[in-house]
């Protein structure tokens, strides 16, 4: 099986967001996908300052996966901030279709965003996991990860929308 | 004593951003781990690509530190991205000295920070917090946050940057 890894293009956002609701039903929480394919090019293609980027692993020499697609893998990451140790990467999403799983493309999609957060001087590479996910955990842990949330006691808290809007209008629960 | 505002940060605060970090991390017990300086901080905010944006809350002059300080608190945030709902802002600290405390000015910059965040069009605000840090818990819980990593199961995962050069050098 022939591919390569490469930069999305505008063109790409059709097949990212299939494979990013590929993904959402694997992690058994696809009613969460509010995102289309217009808003994911908007916001990565449509703008001076990109909210995200995005690399994918194409199929090449005529391969095509059973329903007939070349686009199989892709990794979503940008660039954070710690105030300790200045730029880091955040690597929001990283999937590979099963039927092209054991061909080296997830590594191949670290390694090439490894080697981004390297040039860009950035001090580490952080992401999130769910706790039963264990394929996805051994990915990360064989290639030097840590879990934080185990070592240092992490949480990740959100505040959705409508919280946000009640507290931008200045509703005070003190 | 109201008399402070909250304003975006300009170049001139990275010296007080980088006290105020200095601040928390000795709260939370890793002060030796800030190796930031003002210049990363300069470049990094203040380029044309910034890694983070700030707002800080400063005082009257009247009501300087004992060391002549007037900006007392800051938050630091970035945009960053859900492949499911697009836009969020990224609290990555946020802190008031603690003799400026019990005079609304967290509570003000949070309101600032939803501003921000429903301004910019984001779906929701995300940050950390320490499982022991309960005075943190319970400001943002009373406002409305959920823990994620009880209630969806997420952990936080890091590859530090020895283990990047390993695999960025890999054939």
């Amino acid at each position: 099986m022939d591919y390569i890894i490469r930069d999305a293009k505008p063109e790409d956002c059709v097949e990212i967001m299939r494979l990013i609701t590929e993904l959402a039903e694997y992690e058994k929480l696809p009613e969460q996908v509010q995102l289309d394919a217009e808003g994911l090019r908007e916001d990565g293609f449509g703008t001076t300052n990109p909210f995200y980027k995005c690399l994918v692993a194409e199929l090449t020499s005529g391969h095509k996966t059973k329903e007939g697609h070349t686009l199989v893998a892709y990794a979503m990451y940008y660039f954070t901030y710690s105030t300790w140790l200045g730029r880091s990467i955040y690597v929001e999403d990283i999937y590979v279709m099963p039927e092209c799983r054991a061909k080296g493309i997830g590594h191949g999609l670290l390694q090439k965003i490894a080697k981004i957060a390297v040039e860009q001087k950035c001090k580490y590479l952080q992401l999130v996991v769910l706790d039963w996910n264990k394929l996805a955990t051994e990915f990360y842990i064989r290639r030097g990860c840590t879990d934080l949330t185990t070592k240092e006691g992490w949480s990740l808290f959100r505040f959705e929308l409508d919280a946000l809007n009640k507290l931008a209008e200045g509703d005070d629960r003190n | 004593m109201a008399n402070y505002r909250i304003r975006p940060a300009t170049p001139d605060d990275c010296a007080d951003i980088l006290r105020l970090i200095k601040e928390l991390a000795k709260y939370e017990e890793m002060e030796d781990q800030v190796i930031l300086t003002e210049k990363d901080l300069l470049e990094d905010g203040f380029g044309e690509h910034p890694f983070y944006h700030c707002l800080v809350a400063e005082v009257a002059k009247e009501l300087q530190t004992s060391e002549g300080a007037t900006v007392v608190g800051f938050a630091m945030y970035y945009f960053t991205y859900d492949p499911w709902i697009g836009k969020l802002l990224y609290l990555e600290d946020f802190f008031v000295m603690q003799e400026f405390r019990g005079y609304g000015m967290g509570s003000e910059i949070l309101k600032r920070l939803s501003q921000v965040a429903v301004r910019s069009r984001c779906n929701s605000m995300h940050f950390l917090v320490a499982e022991w840090n309960k005075p943190s818990i319970e400001f943002y819980t009373k406002r409305g946050a959920s823990d994620l990593s009880t209630e969806e199961g997420w952990r936080l995962f890091k590859i530090d940057k020895n283990y990047l050069v390993k695999m960025a050098s890999e054939e």
